[in-house]
């Protein structure tokens, strides 16, 4: 049977798409629309996976043995209320449904909790609490932006509809996509190089214009401060999405901070005493920063190459501070290009939940905040944690190799979909549904605007959703709790009756004369 | 004098804010043993975790911590009088929130070593950890007071949001030091990483050692051949003295040794 859904929710990247059109036969997807490519990759393609974790499997003797249910359950509950300090990790592409029962499991066990944000746009979060953030949402931005900045992210390739459904290439109520100029540009590019291979043929050798030696950047184009909407890239490489924009300035690794500082004075109309900053002239700076303060509407993406490269949050909190400087002579925003398509909803859930974005811990009772204390690398790589649940992540491919040394040193519980690096790692298993495929829920876009997921196929029989699988872990993390509060109370009755005796037959000896 | 010895080694971090002078002071040693603290997420008492002795011989230092203290956090937490010594590693927030008093680290020291403190003097013997006289996460009230004096490396971003006292680094420096400083001394013996002074408003960075890279918005000021440390001490230079962040509108000041800087020297054409 055929049945085809529409508006269906991408569970790929912060974009969220929501237009897709999925066609299903026989309970499995063939067909999807609008979708990019790494979309159709896993929503037509791998989900259906054949590394599919069908069974809970629980570490025994070396092995991984598929168990009942209710065996992995108590098992896993079992090792997370022994240690004296668990990390609950990953969160991030699961449903904000299961976020909240997260955080309630982290309560009760007293544990630290962290999500996948705080090895990608943590810092991001990091800034925004230290300076504040003058943001819009996506439809504001495709709507009026007429200047797009795109730092030291690739959206190209890693969101790949962002440029077509949110900024410079799609058609906006008062801005016009430049589509059309883009194609003009290849169809011109495409001539250059007709000519030159022509001048090959002619065996004349060709020989092109002098480049100067001193600076990777080329002077900013006239069409730059053309009318309608201009792409401006700042990379550290020439990227497809530095191919596409209007300019690209290619700046030296690890020297952001010092071009937004740079950038910040110019903007405010103040001179600076040097000739280059990141590599870059500072003429061509004030250039930019001409442009920057004549457009109408600005926008700035930033991407994991500020996050994660020196500096951190500090060149994220520089950004900010750009823009509000910005602000003072026109309408400028800024936005962090989110990764995993629900890391913004772990964010937001969390912080509704304890007040605090991620990085917490619980071990007091109640929840602390320190990234740098209680970020999950961190505290692996000190070997502060003596077990760990893994959900909906896998640091197994990505953590680096001091934190998983000590990760797998202690009981290790995953809940994935399939077997990847994490999986195999662990001492108890669980396989769960693919969330936004076999199992609705809420997702937050990369600009905190909430959609619901939608469930388009059934999940194979015996595999629960992850919410479920928590929830149940709680629970039987209460019922062992209890338990184990039962026999300390009754424990301590036996030593009062055991020291009782003498006096209740004092007593009766007393009733007794 | 009371000594505190780990009775074995800690695997997961143990929370002990209660290992402060204020708290032992007028209780019995039985008292102090029954004092609760935090490994991982069970409490526990001090005696379960520690050997405690008491020598009533010693009055200062008043505790005494001989181990490797490292996973212990919060040794001396908003201590106000005595003395404590640490001969070993101290973990993290050693010293947060001090406002008098003295504690000595013959070890390395963990991060967020004498956060938010107001008075008193902190010696670590050894490194420092980042976040340094650093505050919380969010807060823009650093380092009021007192004086801090580390004879080996610190980490990033020591001494943010300073608005008062003294961070005396003998060896070399991480990157952000004196981020967004206010007021206040830093000194560093040896070379500092980049971003030195970064969003600084205030205060002063003195560098007797090699400057990485200087944020472009700092511009020179003039040369100068000495520089108070505080009312005892002077830096001999002569000094190329930096006016920022510009960006920010400030009026902090970087002094440069001259003589470790020649790449500064550009800066000359200005003056």
């Amino acid at each position: 049977m055929t049945k085809v859904f529409n508006s269906v929710v991408c569970t790929i990247c912060g974009c969220l798409c929501d237009d897709l059109e999925v066609t299903v036969e026989n309970n499995e997807i063939v067909k999807m629309k609008n979708g990019c490519a790494v979309c159709e990759a896993k929503m037509v393609h791998g989900y259906k996976s054949e590394e599919r974790i069908l069974k809970p499997h629980v570490r025994k003797d070396g092995k991984l043995v598929p168990v009942t249910m209710d065996e992995a359950i108590h098992k896993a509950a079992q090792i997370l209320t022994d240690a004296k300090y668990p990390l609950l990790f990953g969160w991030t592409s699961s449903a904000s449904e299961t976020q909240h029962v997260g955080v309630e499991l982290a309560e009760e066990l007293g544990s630290a909790l962290d999500n996948c944000c705080s090895v990608c746009h943590g810092p991001s979060v990091m800034a925004t609490q230290e300076i504040g953030i003058p943001t819009a949402t996506l439809g504001q931005i495709r709507h009026r932006a007429d200047l797009i900045v795109y730092w030291a992210c690739n959206p190209w390739s890693s969101h790949p509809r962002h440029v077509e459904r949110y900024t410079a290439f799609t058609d906006g109520r008062f801005e016009k996509s430049e589509f059309k100029d883009y194609v003009q540009k290849l169809k011109a590019k495409s001539g250059q190089k007709k000519v030159a291979a022509a001048i090959r043929r002619t065996r004349v050798r060709y020989q092109p214009p002098p480049r100067p030696q001193t600076a990777l950047v080329e002077a900013p184009p006239q069409t730059l401060a053309k009318d309608g909407r201009r792409m401006v890239v700042f990379d550290v490489m020439k990227t497809m999405t530095a191919e596409v924009a209007d300019y690209f300035v290619q700046v030296e690794p690890n020297r952001d901070y010092e071009i937004f500082g740079a950038l910040r004075c110019l903007v405010n109309d103040q001179e600076l005493d040097v000739d280059t900053v990141g590599g870059v002239p500072v003429d061509y700076l004030k250039e930019i920063a001409d442009v920057m303060v004549n457009a109408e509407f600005g926008a700035i993406f930033f991407g994991l190459g500020l996050t994660q490269s020196v500096g951190r949050f500090r060149n994220v909190e520089l950004a900010i501070a750009l823009t509000r400087d910005l602000n003072r002579k026109t309408k400028f925003v800024v936005s962090p290009m989110r990764g995993h398509f629900n890391v913004t909803g772990a964010n937001t859930v969390f912080a509704w939940q304890t007040g605090y974005p991620f990085a917490l811990d619980f071990s007091q009772g109640y929840p602390q905040y320190n990234p740098g204390e209680f970020t999950a690398i961190d505290l692996l790589r000190r070997g502060d944690n003596d077990a760990t649940l893994v959900i909906s992540a896998d640091p197994g491919a990505h953590f680096p190799k001091g934190a998983m040394q000590n990760m797998v040193k202690h009981p290790l519980i995953t809940i994935n979909p399939d077997w990847n690096a994490i999986s195999r790692l662990g001492d108890v298993v669980f396989p769960t549904q693919w969330c936004g495929i076999e199992q609705g829920g809420t997702a937050y876009r990369m600009d905190s605007v909430a959609i619901t997921l939608k469930k388009v196929v059934e999940a194979p029989k015996g595999v629960p959703s992850d919410e479920e699988i928590v929830k149940r872990i709680l629970e039987e993390v209460k019922v062992i709790k209890a338990n184990k509060a039962e026999k300390e109370d009754t424990g301590k009755q036996v030593l009062q009756e055991t020291a009782a005796p003498k006096k209740r037959g004092s007593k009766t000896l007393k009733k007794e004369l | 004098m009371i000594t505190l010895t780990p009775k074995r080694t800690f695997t997961v971090p143990i929370q002990a804010a209660c290992i402060n002078v204020d708290v032992f002071t007028g209780k019995t040693l039985q008292e102090i043993k029954n004092l609760s603290i935090t490994e991982g997420k069970e409490t526990i008492t001090l005696n379960d975790a520690f050997d405690i002795t008491e020598d009533k011989t010693i009055e200062t230092p008043n505790i005494t911590l001989t181990g490797d203290f490292s996973k212990v956090k919060r040794i001396g937490q908003g201590m106000k009088t005595g003395e404590i010594v640490i001969n070993g590693d101290a973990g993290m927030h050693t010293g947060e929130k001090l406002s008098g008093g003295k504690i000595v680290v013959n070890g390395n020291s963990g991060g967020w070593t004498g956060s938010e403190m107001k008075k008193g003097l902190i010696e670590i013997h050894g490194n420092s950890g980042d976040y340094t006289a650093s505050p919380y996460r969010g807060t823009s009230t650093g380092m009021r007071g007192g004086l801090i004096i580390v004879d080996g490396d610190v980490g990033t971003d020591v001494g943010c949001y300073m608005q008062g006292g003294l961070i005396k680094i003998n060896g070399s420096a991480g990157r952000y030091l004196g981020f967004h400083m206010l007021d206040g001394t830093i000194y560093v013996g040896k070379d500092c990483s980049i971003r030195a002074g970064a969003c600084m408003t205030g205060g002063k960075i003195i560098i007797n050692g090699a400057v990485e890279l200087l944020m472009p918005t700092f511009t020179i000021d003039s040369v100068k051949p000495k520089v108070k440390i505080d009312a005892t001490q002077i830096a001999q230079g002569p000094f190329y003295v930096f006016l920022g962040d510009i960006a920010e509108h400030g009026t902090g000041k970087i002094f440069a040794l001259k003589a470790t800087n020649p790449t500064l020297s550009n800066y000359e054409k200005y003056l």
